[in-house]
């Protein structure tokens, strides 16, 4: 391979050599290359595969637009399919790989598509594919999959990290380039906090890549002038190699930042990526315009790209695009590359102007063909001539690079992406940025300007304009000149006719002209449904190469402007943003937030087996020594409960400190039962509804003091009760006095429960526990021994006599020691929910199993806790409709297996005997199931239709999902201590 | 991706510290306003396109039921409001 | 109107719930340093309608506290040098006041450092620039994914206020986000 490295120039640091590979062969590159460029340099052309036809390809681009050049960068878990060469910064060490080849990018047997290629047009797979659809998901798609080549997916977990972060400024400045740098230096200098954002590793934009001299220095270097008083300015922030990718509502960006993308290994107290939030109150798009390719016969010929990428390669990268390069141009910007070339000895053999005028200026020994065109390329891997045609005369040019240049889009995708559509200019021949408000503007060449002093002062005007509007004092920035300034007006050419071979539109869908053709002719010519037909548009690349001239070549088959067309749909993300970025740190152990229970650790000193519930994680049993299985543990927790005593954490439950003379009157309303004379001392079972008559959770509530009460909520809907009783004291009743505010965190909760519950607890608790003293539904604060300050509650979720005592978090586990310790002469165990669970089944006790948001307070035989005698309460309104009265509601019951070893599961349906499993017949459902130690059988809670009326009936429990079917006897849902004398001890 | 919303109490923050309850323009009726108006009450809604009311809480924040107005197709925020504001001043309020 | 807390006792052991992410003797800043502090008295105080601003008055006179705004009429009282009931009974001696001792349910740490707005930004979605939260501003706030209170305690340092139970994540969460600028975490000594 010849080397395409000139021998000076450009902004590469030639000291400074680095070592690459590309599919396994090794490449010396310069610090400050792109992968593209590297690869240039070396004169390796060929880069990769197209999607569908498999025809050899090479970089078109310099920058984030590349159809092409897309490879795997870096190994194992750090692979990365579909980087595009042309932004990937080079770094010594860097291996890429190609796409979509096998065996070999040189000879790839997929390449035989291009000889079906009269089977592959526009629509080929809706029209093959179609019948019959068992075939699709079975034969099509996966033979589709696998011909169709992007880079592969590493299944490895990744290894680096990523973060996300927020940032705000008065002003958001995307791109660096002219327009950019001076928006910035003007806002930044009128004292504006100002973030200056930019893709390229480098930043400068395109005046990185120009040859003019702009304030008597070489643009490059007025760039770095810029950007050095920038960097002085505490109010500035320079982001380079940040994409911003999406404009959201509230003047929100998106943008991503490659941290360490540009380095072999990564250090781990950095991220990879960061993804980044800009709040910014005002923004300019200084985004620059994206050359259009011109579509001719054999335009993705490897060694074909666009004039501004070859100038970009030439004069920031000091890389000829190749030895002997012609040019194919409808405006200034193929002059401006010849003359360039020129000035750096590389051959222009020809530069070929499809206008017929023009007064751009042509450098001595340069052939210039006017009114030309190129309707044909030649070579396989490689470039090797084109054909020219003027006016008939077709004319065979040898050549090893083709530089075309069909005008300029400005880059306008962020300014679209919240429903404005680009506006097409027939004086600009482009699709230019829509008006979205004062707050967001394009500035320079994105606005549809084309010199480059233009672009410096609009840049200025521009940031001027907004800070003054932010009330910052106006700074008139000085306008450098520009030296060399050119005129890159261009005449609109959409495709060449004449065009021998395929002319393609999308490159990297391999969409060509004909492609185009069909879909009008199959009357699939709205813009979005060509898009779809052809699939033009729909590559990783989303067609920002591609769209625009997609929309003119149709709109010319249809004899219709170019604005009759319109664009299709704009979204982020404007260059594809990893799903590394988006996750930022919430992987694994840091996936959502976890509570911790304040009895956690002695919890796990005494063996619990933890479950998630929710963001919490709960003790579920503690199993000992010998014990198999999770079953037998909670056997003996349940034995040992109903025996002795158990300890258990119910820190989780919500609590709500309740204050103010208006508490009572509150919680009259936002409970169905009466709460107006809860004496003092004392606690009740209360029972929420919604408005719409539904049960919505339950709790105990306790009034401490006069004023004070404390309300607790179940475990799952302790933040819906919080916003629920908020909604309530604010929206609904403002004027009632309550206040009040979580405490859920302030305090460990355990329960003792068990006949042995009073005896133990006594032993750790200064307070006469006696019944008479502390009778069932006490609630007070109590001293422990030794002064300690805890609540009291003596209620009871197991129908045992039972306690839950509430210290100070941070003291929990060692109460919790101390009772264990208190209680190890009778035996005492730690219980966990599952323990908790089947007690309260035993006592016929509901849980969200029951009030499943479609359940009433009756229907879960909690009828008597509707006081419908209050004027008011949450639900009470809509409670005694008909339909939450009708007689064959479902109904909670018990059931109990005929053969107490035949297990029943919760979620199986119950079926009359004899009847077929249908809806129809489907008499209800088992809401809760365990198995009974106390009773030795199977149990269950279950809603059955009239089932209060059915006590005695055998009933059918079904369960296709499990296979099982169950005969059982309905009976009343409570199998233990039906008369509370437990609880009375 | 991200939105911003302005609580009266807190400033500018970012729509993940609040949760959104729905039509803030419905009033609870009086307790002996009579079935049909519970029925509309609880049940009936309108989904407009464009300006509307709704509730949102900012759980994460100042923990106050706000209600915010705003065009659901371009996200425009035109005013936000404590609840309890609203309420007071609002002339459906269930003594 | 609320029940009395009692002084505490040294036959139970208090143990604080970031002793387990706790190891080690990281106690000097480097310079970005995140300090939790063992035993604040924090109480959430709440002032009935109509007397929000004599509340605020009165709780901003109090010697020895720092005052945390929740949002309207609701606030954490701070104090490393007053008791919990100590405090408390000088606060309910304010009119229209009601107010419970959190001591135990929150979690008090500090971060500082010279790039503290930087990591900062990583863990909540606030402008910290002193034009808009300058020192001595508060206020509740989604950090690291959990709702707590942000207070400036100065140019470079902040105080975050977090429910106990989620403390855990929130201190393993500013920790990676502070990698980047090797901050060290560690009990305070005060």
């Amino acid at each position: 391979m010849v080397s395409h490295r000139l021998a000076a120039g450009g902004l590469v640091n030639r000291g400074n050599a680095l070592s690459f590979t590309f599919d396994g062969k090794t490449y010396r590159g310069l610090q400050g290359d792109t992968l593209a460029s590297a690869l240039l340099a070396n004169g390796e052309l060929l880069v990769g595969r197209s999607f569908k036809y498999h025809r050899p390809r090479g970089i078109v681009t310099a920058g984030s637009a590349e159809p092409n050049a897309l490879v795997t960068v870096g190994t194992g878990a750090r692979s990365e399919p579909n980087t595009r060469a042309t932004v990937a910064e080079l770094y010594d060490g860097l291996s890429a790989a190609s796409q979509n080849r096998w065996p070999s990018l040189a000879f790839d047997i997929g390449a035989v598509n291009s000889l079906l290629s009269p089977f592959l047009s526009a629509g080929f797979y809706y029209k093959t594919f179609m019948w019959p659809a068992s075939f699709w998901e079975k034969v099509y798609e996966p033979l589709i999959r696998r011909a169709a080549g992007l880079g592969r997916l590493v299944t490895e977990a990744d290894p680096d990290r990523y973060e996300k972060a927020w940032a705000h400024c008065d002003l958001l400045v995307i791109g660096s380039g002219p327009a950019g740098l001076m928006a910035a230096l003007a806002a930044g200098r009128a004292g504006a906090r100002v973030i200056l954002a930019d893709e390229g590793f480098r930043l400068g934009g395109s005046l990185l890549s120009e040859s003019s001299a702009v304030g008597g220095l070489p643009a490059a270097e007025f760039a770095g002038q810029m950007l050095a008083e920038l960097a002085t300015l505490p109010n500035v922030t320079l982001m380079p190699r940040t994409t911003v990718f999406g404009w959201y509502d509230d003047m929100v960006f998106g943008a991503v930042e490659k941290v360490q993308k540009h380095v072999a290994l990564p250090t781990p107290d950095l991220p990879v990526e960061r993804l980044w939030r800009i709040a910014a109150k005002r923004a300019i798009l200084a985004s620059g315009a994206e050359e259009r390719p011109l579509v001719f016969g054999g335009n993705d010929r490897p060694g074909v790209m666009t004039a501004g990428a070859a100038r970009t390669y030439l004069n920031r990268y000091g890389v000829a695009i190749g030895q002997r390069v012609a040019i194919f141009t409808n405006g200034g910007s193929g002059y401006a590359l010849a003359r360039d070339l020129a000035a750096s000895g590389v051959e222009v053999t020809a530069l070929i102007d499809a206008r017929k005028e023009s007064g751009d200026a042509v450098p001595d020994g340069v052939r210039l063909i006017r009114g030309g065109a190129v309707t044909s390329t030649r070579g396989t891997r490689a470039l090797k001539g084109i054909i020219a045609d003027r006016s008939g005369f077709e004319e065979d040019l040898a050549c090893d690079a083709l530089a075309m240049s069909g005008g300029w889009s400005p880059v306008v995708h962020l300014m679209c992406q919240r429903g404005a559509k680009p506006v097409w200019s027939d004086e600009r021949q482009a699709f230019l940025a829509p008006d979205v408000g004062a707050a967001f503007v394009a500035a320079g060449s994105a606005a549809g300007l084309d010199r480059l002093s233009a672009c410096l002062r609009d840049g200025a005007d521009k940031a001027t304009v907004l800070a003054r509007d932010l009330g910052f004092a106006a700074y008139e920035a000085e306008i450098p000149d520009v030296a060399g300034d050119y005129d890159p007006d261009f005449a609109p050419l959409w495709y060449v006719p004449g065009s021998k071979g395929k002319a393609f539109v999308d490159f990297q869908n391999d969409v060509t002209v004909a492609d185009l053709g069909l879909s009008q002719r199959e009357a699939y010519s709205h813009v979005e449904m060509t898009k779809r037909y052809t699939t033009g548009g729909m590559a990783t690349d989303q067609g920002k190469l591609g769209n625009v001239n997609t929309i003119g070549i149709v709109a010319g088959m249809r004899g219709v402007s170019p604005a009759e067309i319109g664009t299709t749909t704009f979204r982020p993300f404007y260059t594809p943003v990893s799903f590394g970025a988006m996750a930022g740190t919430a992987r694994g152990e840091h996936s959502r937030p976890v509570r911790r229970s304040p009895l956690h650790g002695w919890a796990a000193r005494n063996g619990a087996i933890f479950v998630e519930a929710g963001p919490w994680y709960r003790s579920s049993w503690f199993p000992r020594e010998g014990e198999k299985t999770w079953r037998e543990a909670v056997d003996r927790e349940v034995r040992t409960v109903r025996a002795s005593a158990g300890l258990c954490d119910v820190s989780t439950l919500g609590k709500i400190e309740i204050f103010g003379p208006g508490a009572a009157e509150f919680l009259n309303r936002v409970y169905s039962n009466a709460f107006l004379k809860l004496p003092v001392g004392k606690a009740r079972y209360g029972l929420m509804l919604r408005e719409d008559g539904i049960v919505y959770d339950d709790g105990t509530t306790s009034r401490l003091s006069e004023n004070h009460y404390v309300l607790t909520t179940t475990t799952a809907y302790a933040t819906e009760v919080m916003a629920h009783l908020e909604f309530a004291a604010q929206a609904l009743w403002p004027h009632l006095d309550v206040r009040f505010a979580s405490s859920s965190d302030q305090w460990a909760q355990m329960s003792l429960a068990g006949p042995k519950a009073r005896i133990i607890l006594q032993r750790v608790v200064e307070d006469d526990l006696s019944d008479a003293a502390f009778p069932f539904l006490s609630a007070r604060t109590v001293l422990l021994k030794g002064g300690l300050a805890a609540r009291l509650f003596r209620i009871s979720f197991s129908g045992e006599l039972a306690y839950e005592l509430a210290v100070p978090a941070g003291y929990g586990e060692a109460v919790a020691d101390a009772i264990m310790e208190a209680g190890y002469e009778e035996g005492i165990c730690a219980y966990g929910v599952e323990a908790l669970n089947v007690l309260r089944i035993e006592k016929g006790h509901v849980t969200h199993n029951e009030l499943d948001g479609r359940t009433t307070a009756d229907d879960v035989g909690l009828g008597r806790m509707m006081a419908m005698q209050k004027p008011d309460f949450i639900g009470k309104h809509l409670a005694t409709r008909f339909g939450l009265t009708a007689a064959d509601r479902l109904q909670m019951v018990g059931l109990k297996p005929v053969e107490a070893d035949a297990e029943i599961k919760a979620g199986a349906h119950l079926l009359k005997e004899n009847a077929k499993p249908s809806m129809v017949n489907d008499q209800g459902f088992v809401s809760s199931a365990c198995y009974s130690p106390t009773l030795n059988s199977f149990i269950a809670l279950a809603m059955l239709k009239s089932g209060r009326e059915r006590y005695g009936e055998k009933i059918v429990v079904w369960d296709a999902l499990r296979t099982s079917e169950v005969l059982a006897e309905v009976c009343p849902p409570v199998f233990v201590d039906p008369d509370n004398k437990n609880l009375h001890v | 991706m991200a939105s911003l919303i302005t609580c009266p109490h807190c400033g500018v923050r970012p729509k993940e510290e609040f949760s959104i309850r729905g039509d803030a323009v419905p009033v609870r009726p009086a307790p002996n306003a009579g079935a049909e108006a519970w029925y509309a009450y609880v049940y009936v809604r309108d989904n407009p396109k464009g300006r509307i009311q709704e509730y949102w809480h900012h759980a994460a924040g100042c923990r106050r039921w706000l209600v915010v107005e705003r065009d659901n197709v371009t996200h425009e925020v035109f005013s936000v409001r404590d609840a309890a504001d609203v309420a007071r001043s609002g002339s459906g309020e269930a003594a | 109107m609320c029940e009395v807390t009692l002084p505490m006792t040294l036959s139970f052991a208090h143990r604080h719930v970031l002793e387990d992410h706790i190891v080690g003797f990281e106690t000097r800043p480097n310079p970005h340093h995140l300090a939790v502090v063992r035993r604040p008295t924090i109480l959430c105080v709440l002032a009935h309608a109509g007397f929000e601003g004599g509340v605020k008055a009165a709780l901003h006179a109090l010697e020895g506290v720092c005052v945390r705004i929740c949002g309207p009429a609701e606030w954490l009282v701070v104090s490393h040098s007053v008791g919990p009931e100590a405090l408390l009974r000088l606060v309910r001696e304010i009119e229209g006041v009601s107010a419970f001792d959190h001591s135990d349910g929150r979690v008090l740490m500090r971060i500082a450092g010279p790039n503290v707005r930087s990591i900062l930004a990583k863990c909540l979605a606030v402008d910290l620039h002193r034009d808009s939260f300058a020192p001595g501003a508060s206020a509740n706030i989604l950090i690291a994914h959990v709702a707590g209170n942000l207070a400036r305690i100065g140019e470079d340092a902040f105080e975050i206020i977090v429910p106990r139970s989620y403390a855990g994540t929130v201190f393993e969460e500013v920790k990676e986000m502070g990698r980047e600028f090797a901050l060290t975490a560690g009990f305070s000594e005060d």
